[in-house]
């Protein structure tokens, strides 16, 4: 009987961690397409075959191994997984608004992987996104980088395990109005912004120290030494200082994007993105020179004071000038078509098709440090791919199928009407929003302005 | 969670024995409501001991609050009133493993001047965990008369409040006069829920905020056990969240954490895997996706005791496209698919038990109904209403089954209790009796005649807040019945109306239901009554807030007398 027990609970526990660490994986040869590996050139009727969710392969004429399904793309483009380095996409919160730092929060706990949005990025090629706390604070929450393996009910399925670290921070406007206009506290300014940065790392470094003591002294013998208070926020600043977490930082105008540079160089930090950088060709240099680069939009400004000053041609002036340099879309519309967003850099820049694609596979791959395991078409990469009818730079590219390590989440051919996973059991219909929500960035905030919209209808 | 979680229910054995009913009434009691006994006998019933067991002729003989023989031959003291049980069926008292029944929250305190909604003070940011159920509990609430009607007699009463509303309490249902305490200080209520416009205001926040809580309790412990036992070391800063928290990050008391959908049960129990508390969670919804991670997880399960609303599918239209039609079968679907949730539970082994809280007691045995109508046995909901949740709760010593020396807790119904036209009776709790109206089912068109309903009519009703009124107004048309309800309107002054919804005529009985719109939020009610010419007495029933009494008189058509 024990030994019936005993086999019986191994066998559990072997399922179970083989159903927590396992996510699924599998294999594919894609015959004779133009493969678009963006880092290694384009090469015609090559075919790319994908073994247990890695690229095995890259060549003509491979031969399937037995039970590996071949997908024929005679006439179309294979290019590697479009990756989105700004997304809100799968969230079930997006903003912790109500303080100015609140590095202890994390996005991987309200992932939702049921969210639509998910699939539609399928449909768009696109199969990592990097799932972003809101821009309220100055220091905002932990990002999640999710791989979209549609159809799992399981968040820790569809969260990249093995991507590093990332935190948001944001400067400017949207700091500024939640806390110093909407709550009467510090920051009120772009000076107050730089102030809650300093004053946090600080107090970091007074933190690590306070535990690097503690720890010290409770190794003695005899010691009567009592622990610092724990605190969360503060071990997340220390873990940036120590180079841990990549810090993507929402920003705008120049004169911050440079404050913000400062600010790292003085605490030796170098793992830095910026995120929108709508003036960043007014300092490419120095963010070429300091920065792990910018994730800019294509073309999209004027929704505020400080996104006036913009061009479409930001991105192609901090690529030629060095910068590592991708295109975002912060937007679960935007994310359907990152494709014709990239090829906006060749109508404005004259940048080549390499350059223009790398700004949405191995520079976002770059920019959140996963660019070893994806982003471009490479053996022993994952088997992330895009399969496209027509050049996905053309404005006629229609996207066919995508897969995420080698299994086939999105095909056109099978995309029924209706592909929701969860289907409320008291709605009969659920809403179809003709107006999209497109900045999401700010979601979760509106409650902060009650007080100040009070005030100003007093005042009219 | 098979093991009861508080071993020692000594203590709630004292607090009954001290508050026992007893104990009630003076010797001289110019109120005549002193029972004249506190002995019944219920004989010759078919008693159903515990779940899954047969049914058997058998009388109980209860006293002073304890059951004192359950058999065939049983002596019949002759203090005992005798109530003859031959036509009825009697089951062990249902209890209700997370509730808020009879709970009011308290007034939030007043902000500090020096408030900073980053950084507020913790019993502003519902970080509560010294309050306690026990001061929330008013027994003479409507609330827990519904509650009791609907057969149960025992609650675990959580407190109602922010992320950490503060420690249960376990009640018995009895009578007004008594504390009705059996345990305070059993768990310790948490919830995802953030707090309106201050730090931690979403559920990120909240996570965040508890592993914070938590790990800073353990590190004050750590520190006041280095104080009390050395000189030299700093006075470490002792404060009330910190001291409430202790017996749940030692282990001794459970977080109950409210929980709605799989997303929900997923965050609670990485939060349990990541800190290490014993973990219940109650007033799950949708889970359909979870019930292995439940099984594995070792987690306590309390579903909420409700189905959803079919008023998605009963408005499906018929002449729609295929598309539509798509639609509607994955609603019906998902609807099917959550009801069939509870037998899917139950035969993965879990288990679980019941939690009326934001639920409709008086709809608990209909809910039941439609669970044992898809996959769920009969046994298993009567395990879930008794033994597994005394078990959970840490009172399978005292509560849960039909036995000599448990509480005289006990549902005496018409009928077999799940079949259809079975009626509940008379309710045993804490050794009193409380006794039912049984309606006797009228036969339209044989004979009774439908009342006529239509008209203008005035009502008032009488709730907590104060006595209020409206017009009433039911259109005949064709068959069926509309019209609208005007009343005082919530979110401020004047009247507001709403149509009313669901209208039904037997006999001389009038129902009907509205929804009325607070703050934004959809509260629905539901009114029954019993017409007698051009009046109407019956009760409203406004969801999660109980039963008040409700009386209409119809005005005079005098167009209609031409």
């Amino acid at each position: 009987m024990k030994k019936i027990n005993i086999l019986l609970a191994l066998c559990l526990s072997l399922c179970l961690s083989f159903s927590w660490a396992q996510t699924p994986k599998g294999s594919v040869l894609i015959k004779n397409g133009t493969v678009l590996t963006v880092t290694n050139g384009t090469y015609e009727n090559t075919d790319v075959l994908i073994q247990d969710g890695v690229i095995k392969k890259i060549g003509k004429d491979l031969n399937a191994p037995s039970g590996v399904t071949t997908v024929d793309a005679t006439g179309k483009y294979v290019m590697p997984g479009i990756i989105d380095a700004h997304s809100h996409v799968a969230l079930d919160v997006v903003n912790e608004a109500t303080a100015p730092i609140v590095a202890e929060v994390r996005m991987k706990d309200v992932v939702n992987p049921y969210e639509i949005g998910i699939y539609r990025a399928l449909a768009g090629g696109v199969t990592i996104s990097h799932a972003m706390h809101g821009s309220a604070n100055v220091v905002g929450g932990q990002n999640a980088t999710l791989k979209h393996r549609w159809g799992s009910s399981n968040p820790e399925d569809i969260i990249m395990q093995d991507a590093p670290r990332t935190i948001k921070f944001a400067l400017g406007e949207n700091p500024t109005r939640v806390h110093g206009r909407g709550n009467g506290i510090q920051p009120r300014s772009r000076m107050g912004v730089e102030a809650i940065l300093r004053n946090g790392f600080n107090e970091a470094l007074q933190y690590k120290k306070a535990w690097e003591d503690f720890n010290k002294a409770k190794s003695q013998k005899g010691s009567t030494a009592v622990a610092p208070e724990y605190n969360e926020r503060l071990q997340t600043l220390v873990d940036i200082l120590d180079g841990k977490i990549i810090i993507h930082c929402h920003s705008y105008r120049a004169d911050e994007i440079y404050m913000l540079i400062n600010v790292a160089r003085d605490f030796g930090i170098d793992k830095l993105v910026f995120q929108h950088t709508n003036e960043g060709f007014k300092v490419a240099p120095e963010i070429a020179e300091y920065t792990m680069g910018a994730s800019v939009f294509a073309d999209w400004w004027a929704y505020k004071f400080e996104v006036y000053y913009s061009t479409a041609f930001n991105a192609a002036i901090l690529h030629r000038n060095g910068a590592i340099t991708s295109i975002n879309s912060d937007s679960a519309e935007l994310i359907r078509h990152l494709y014709h967003e990239a090829a906006k850099t060749q109508r404005y820049g004259n940048l080549s098709d390499d350059e223009a694609l790398s700004m949405i596979t191995i520079n976002p791959a770059r920019q959140l440090g996963i660019d070893d395991k994806v982003g471009s078409l490479e053996e022993g990469k994952h088997g992330d791919v895009a399969i496209f009818e027509g050049h996905p730079l053309s404005s006629y590219a229609i996207p066919q199928m995508t897969f995420v390590d080698g299994i086939k989440y999105f095909d056109i051919n099978e995309d029924q009407d209706d592909q929701r996973q969860q289907v409320s059991p008291i709605e009969t219909v659920e809403p179809i929003l003709l107006t999209e929500h497109n900045h999401r960035c700010m979601q979760d905030t509106e409650h902060l302005f009650e007080t100040a919209s009070a005030l100003f209808q007093m005042n009219q | 969670m098979k093991k009861p979680l508080w071993k020692s229910g000594l203590l709630g054995l004292c607090a009954w024995g001290l508050f026992g009913s007893g104990a009630l009434f003076a010797q001289s009691d110019p109120t005549g409501q002193k029972p004249i006994t506190q002995t019944y006998a219920f004989t010759n019933a078919t008693v159903y001991a515990s779940p899954g067991s047969e049914g058997q002729k058998a009388t109980i003989v209860v006293k002073d609050g304890v059951i004192i023989s359950v058999g065939s031959g049983v002596t019949i003291p002759a203090v005992a009133k005798v109530i003859a049980g031959d036509s009825l069926y009697i089951y062990p008292g249902f209890i209700d493993a997370a509730s808020q029944a009879g709970i009011t929250k308290p007034e939030d305190p007043e902000r500090p001047s020096d408030f900073v909604s980053s950084n507020p003070p913790d019993e502003i940011a519902g970080i509560t965990p010294w309050r306690s159920a026990t001061d929330q509990f008013d027994i003479s609430s409507s609330q827990v008369d519904d509650l009791r009607k609907a057969g149960f007699t025992m609650a675990h009463v959580l407190p109602d409040g922010g992320m950490i509303a503060g420690k249960g309490a376990i009640m018995v249902l009895g009578t007004k006069g008594s504390t009705n305490l059996i345990k305070s200080n059993t768990a310790l209520a948490a919830s995802l829920n953030g707090s309106r416009g201050m730090y931690p205001g979403t559920t990120v926040g909240v996570m965040a905020k508890f592993r914070d809580v938590y790990k800073n309790t353990d590190l004050t412990q750590d520190r006041i056990a280095t104080f009390t036992s050395n000189s030299g070391v700093t006075r470490p800063e002792i404060n009330q969240t910190y001291s409430a928290m202790t017996e749940v990050v030692n282990g001794q008391i459970p977080v109950f954490f409210e929980v709605e959908n799989d997303l929900e049960v997923r965050r609670a129990i990485s939060l349990q895997k990541e800190l290490g508390f014993k973990l219940v969670i109650y007033g799950l919804e949708q889970y359909d996706e979870v019930i292995d991670l439940l099984k594995s997880s070792g987690a306590g399960v309390i579903l909420k005791l409700e189905i959803p609303d079919d008023k998605a599918i009963k408005n499906q239209k018929d002449d729609v496209d295929e598309a539509v039609q798509a639609q509607y079968y994955r609603v019906k679907e998902s609807y099917d698919r959550t009801i069939a949730q509870a037998g899917k539970l139950a035969e993965a082994g879990v288990a679980f038990a019941f939690s009326t809280i934001d639920a409709k007691p008086s709809d608990a045995i209909k809910s039941l109904r439609a669970m044992i109508e898809a996959g769920l046995t009969e046994s298993a909901a009567m395990a879930a209403l008794t033994t597994n949740a005394a078990s959970m709760i840490g009172m399978n010593r005292i509560a849960g089954t039909v036995e000599q020396g448990k509480l005289a807790n006990l549902v005496i119904t018409t009928g077999p209790i799940f079949s259809e036209d079975s009626q509940i009776k008379h309710v045993v709790a804490d050794g009193s009796i409380f006794d039912y109206e049984i309606k006797t089912k009228k036969k339209n068109g044989n004979g009774e005649a439908t009342v006529e309903v239509a008209g203008t009519w005035d009502y008032t009703s009488e709730t907590p807040a104060g006595s209020s009124g409206g017009k009433l107004t039911i259109e005949k048309d064709g068959n069926d019945y509309s019209g609208t309800i005007t009343y005082d309107d919530p979110s401020g002054n004047g009247t507001a109306n709403s149509p009313i919804s669901d209208v039904s005529v037997s006999g001389s009985q009038l129902s009907f239901s509205f929804d009325v719109s607070a703050g934004g939020m959809a509260i629905s009610v539901s009114v029954s009554g019993e017409i007698s010419g051009n009046t109407m007495d019956g009760s409203m029933n406004i969801a999660q807030f109980g039963s008040f009494p409700i009386s209409a008189t119809r005005n005079p058509n005098f167009i209609s007398n031409n």
